[in-house]
């Protein structure tokens, strides 16, 4: 599989506790100002 | 962070294999008072309950970056007293990071986690000798003071 060049970011509180369960993984919240 | 840290490939590999990226604007009602955002940059260390178990303020490098979220991981691993676990990613961070700003806080933990397993508290004091060796001036350093009379 093919290296992403970006992170790719989940924008759904919900859905990335979803698959932080489901893939037993952390998650990292990052609280940006979009400018 | 936009443009030096997370465009990084080793940051990008790291937060696509290991962790799931959840990014939310500091001005979002709901998140941000949740979890009393009021500042940028802000990251914050959750498990799968949405529980936080770490948090930074301010910019980190990308040299600062991979070592801040193992320990937020490893912090996780510890609240939940998994403390393998919690010992296994404080060890990753301090062979692949020694000289980060969040070596001294592992090397504390994992102290405690050895203490917390064994019952042992030469790992408490062993974790001292470490940290005033390594790192005599962090605030770990003076956090784990009392333990040199163990």
């Amino acid at each position: 599989m093919a290296m992403e060049k970006t992170v790719i970011w989940e924008s759904v509180f919900d859905k990335a506790l979803a698959r932080a369960k489901n893939e037993k993984k952390f998650v990292v919240l990052d609280f940006f100002n979009p400018g | 962070m936009e443009a030096v840290t997370f465009p990084d490939e080793k940051v990008v590999a790291f937060m696509n294999e290991r962790v799931i990226s959840l990014r939310v604007a500091y001005n979002d009602k709901e998140l941000a008072g949740r979890f009393n955002v009021k500042w940028t940059p802000t990251i914050v260390t959750l498990d799968g309950e949405g529980t936080e178990h770490h948090r930074t303020v301010g910019f980190l490098s990308s040299e600062e970056f991979i070592p801040s979220i193992l320990l937020g991981m490893a912090k996780s691993a510890f609240d939940h007293e998994d403390y393998g676990l919690a010992l296994e990613i404080a060890g990753e961070l301090l062979r692949g990071y020694p000289s980060a700003a969040a070596a001294p806080e592992a090397i504390f933990l994992q102290g405690v986690c050895r203490y917390k397993k064994s019952g042992t508290p030469a790992s408490l004091k062993e974790a001292y000798e470490m940290l005033s060796a390594s790192y005599p001036q962090s605030e770990w350093t003076k956090r784990a003071y009392p333990y040199r009379l163990l």
